[in-house]
């Protein structure tokens, strides 16, 4: 059985096949076989009966012509001596391919009719048959073995007049059945032969089938190996085929490009993370070898030092912090999803908005009332981080536009600022965790778009980014909508 | 010869900080800016011995700028600092006639050993190490001690402690911080050792008065060679 799982689904499915494709050949065969069988049996046995019916009537019925009485007296048949028709009956019952004997109502051998060396010699009488044979039954023949031939051996009730139904004796006929010996045995060796043959042709084209068909499923394996050993790159690329194998091959691919993806992202965020920490971690370290090398002899020197070093740790947890927030929102997505009024969310905004700002003027363009399914303290985040970018960004005495609106694919949320831009080098991996503007404006770890990403994609929507022609960027969230039944 | 100067081009605060503070410390006279654009300014502005350049600037990239000082055919020894360590940012900095290469986070004591190889390089420190004060030598690549034509055998704390005064002459230093530098940073003992091996190598040195190490009372030591000149 182990060997058997072992096997490849290829071989397996073959066996199957050719299995049962024998299984049915050898049925077929077998019932066509034994039929054959049956036939040329019987036929022979017709013609035998045939061509003894005439001799046994003749005999028993039409004794030897007596010499003719004159006169017109209808000659009183005389009574049956199967005694004394005996002999003649068998002598003239044999002929060079059937051997005969005359059984009385007893079963004792009355006459037996070989003559000549050539005839055959017939079998002795099986009790089990004559006595149904002499119970009436006019059809009763067997085959069997005697003196190294295969014999059929048929019997006939003799009766005292035709249809009177008493029996007297019985007559044994046997003949061989070399002839159909050999059509049988010839028979049975195409049967096998053509079995043989088509279990051969079957397994071959079998192979070649299955294995044209399955094709797919050996580079699926490399692949698969491939890829768990690392090389994320690798793809199977049958996605050509409509079958199911082409299925499964795209299905498999699209999720290697996914994984392959992820992986990528989260080995720059390690990178970037690595390389964030650096900064902090070589300030820290270099004011302490300073401090430590004498300037802690000096209490000016000193004291910034240590402050610096402050800072450092303190922008050190601040990344720790920001970094577990987005795995957070990575890897479950704990959502306290509850409808939300947009119009309600965002005057309650409004003012704390006004207070981050740095002098600019705030203007909200408010849209339809509508109710999206959101985390509301996780939105506020997201429109905080927002705003304080904008904020960042744009001149004090500038503008910081926000509102939301409808769009095909659901509700937009949108802040646009009076900044700079952003070179189009820097779109791409804009979302990306510590990717920061050049042109940066104060602290920040590059982490507050990578974490508006994260929350926006945990409500099944996406961020994009503007520059509109007029100078600036936006901002948008796109959410989607209510389900329809929380629309109405 | 007067101090050499090191400007140093760092947008991050706290870094420039400690570069200024410890700087300053071993005796140069330590500039800095955050904008590549500075530096140029300041280049043109005061003599400056070496430059000390960040790659990442909010302005210009470190590349930029050390491609632009070449192009104003200044020769000045440069020093690279990066938080990146592809070979090929190494090489490209390299080439673009930058002197030497120094990833973050580093030590301390290394940037001052290449800040210090760089300057006779140039020229700026005297290629002959050999740190004299009045009658006695000392040199750090042969450990060799003499005082007048004597030579004096020391320990390697000892020889530690005099090559740290002889190196700053005029400078004073609490106990402390001799135990940081002689001892290392990891040294947890008391600071009194420090007077018995300062007190040993007085002896060996023939250290009287007036003295050339002189006690600061309720502060520490300090190398003053001019007393006795």
């Amino acid at each position: 059985m182990k060997t058997w799982r072992s096997l490849s689904l290829r071989v397996k499915l073959t066996v199957l096949y050719v299995g049962l494709l024998v299984l049915i050949l050898l049925a077929l065969g077998v019932t066509l076989y034994l039929d054959n069988q049956r036939f040329l049996l019987h036929s022979l046995a017709t013609r035998v009966r045939a061509q003894a019916k005439p001799v046994i009537e003749r005999h028993l019925f039409s004794p030897p012509p007596a010499p003719p009485l004159l006169g017109g007296d209808k000659p009183a048949s005389p009574p049956l001596d199967i005694k004394r028709v005996a002999p003649l009956l068998a002598r003239d019952l044999t002929s060079r391919d059937t051997g005969a004997l005359v059984l009385d109502a007893e079963g004792k051998v009355l006459a037996r009719g070989k003559r000549l060396p050539e005839e055959p010699e017939p079998p002795p009488p099986l009790a089990a048959y004559y006595r149904r044979a002499l119970q009436g039954h006019k059809e009763v023949q067997y085959t069997t073995w005697f003196q190294g031939s295969h014999l059929l051996v048929i019997l006939i009730p003799l009766e005292t007049a035709p249809g009177s139904g008493r029996i007297v004796g019985v007559v044994q006929l046997s003949c061989p059945l070399s002839q159909i010996d050999r059509i049988l045995f010839r028979q049975r060796l195409v049967l096998m032969v053509g079995i043989g043959v088509a279990a051969l042709v079957g397994t071959l084209l079998g192979l070649l089938i299955t294995g044209s068909t399955l094709k797919g499923l050996p580079r699926m394996v490399a692949t698969c190996q491939a890829i768990s050993q690392g090389d994320l790159s690798r793809r199977v690329g049958l996605s050509r085929r409509g079958d199911e194998i082409g299925r499964l091959s795209r299905a498999f691919d699209q999720m290697a490009e996914r994984i392959q993806a992820s992986f990528r992202a989260q080995k720059r965020l390690l990178a970037n993370a690595a390389h964030e920490l650096r900064t902090p971690l070589t300030a820290l370290r270099g004011s302490l070898e300073v401090l430590l090398r004498g300037v802690q002899d000096d209490p000016a020197a000193a004291a910034r030092l240590i402050q610096g070093m402050y800072r450092d740790s303190q922008r050190l947890s601040q990344l720790c912090e920001r970094l577990l927030e987005i795995s957070r929102l990575d890897a479950a997505a704990n959502l306290d999803k509850r409808p939300l009024a947009l119009a309600e969310f965002f005057t309650e905004l409004l003012p704390q908005l006004r207070l981050l700002s740095r002098g600019q003027e705030v203007v909200l363009e408010r849209g339809p009332e509508t109710e999206i399914l959101a985390d509301r303290d996780l939105l506020t985040q997201v429109i905080l981080n927002l705003f304080d970018n904008a904020a960042k960004y744009t001149p004090p005495r500038g503008e910081i536009r926000l509102g939301w609106r409808e769009v095909p694919a659901g509700v937009e949320l949108w802040v646009a600022d009076q900044g700079p831009g952003i070179p189009s080098g820097e779109l791409p991996r804009l979302f990306e965790p510590f990717v920061r503007g050049k042109t940066r404006a104060g602290e920040g770890a590059g982490l507050g778009l990578a974490l508006v990403k994260a929350i926006v994609s945990a409500h099944g929507g996406r961020v994009s980014v503007q520059r509109p022609s007029g100078g600036g960027c936006i901002f948008s969230v796109i959410l989607p909508l209510r389900g329809p039944a929380g629309q109405s | 010869m007067s101090k050499p100067v090191i400007l140093i081009v760092e947008d991050e605060e706290n870094i420039a900080e400690f570069l200024r503070a410890g700087l300053s410390y071993e005796g140069y006279e330590a500039l800095s800016t955050a904008e590549g654009s500075g530096c140029l300014a300041l280049l043109e502005a005061k003599p400056v011995d070496l430059v000390l350049l960040d790659l990442m600037l909010p302005d210009l990239d470190g590349f930029e700028v050390c491609r632009l000082i070449r192009a104003k055919g200044l020769t000045l020894p440069i020093l690279m600092l990066t938080a990146k360590k592809d070979i090929s940012d190494r090489v490209t900095g390299l080439d673009l006639g930058a002197d030497d290469y120094l990833t973050k986070p580093f030590n301390f004591d290394e940037l001052l050993a290449r800040i210090r190889a760089l300057l006779r390089r140039s020229g700026k420190l005297e290629r002959d190490t050999v740190l004299r004060a009045g009658d006695l030598t000392l040199d750090p690549r042969t450990r060799r001690v003499t005082k007048g034509s004597r030579p004096v055998k020391l320990t390697p704390r000892e020889f530690g402690l005099l090559e740290l005064f002889m190196r700053h002459p005029q400078r004073v230093f609490t106990r402390q911080t001799l135990l940081n530098r002689v001892w290392g940073y990891n040294y947890l003992g008391d600071s009194n050792i420090v007077d018995v091996h300062l007190s040993h190598l007085r002896a060996k040195i023939g250290d009287r008065p007036p003295r050339l190490i002189r006690t600061i009372y309720g502060v520490g030591y300090i190398f003053d060679p001019g007393g006795e000149s």
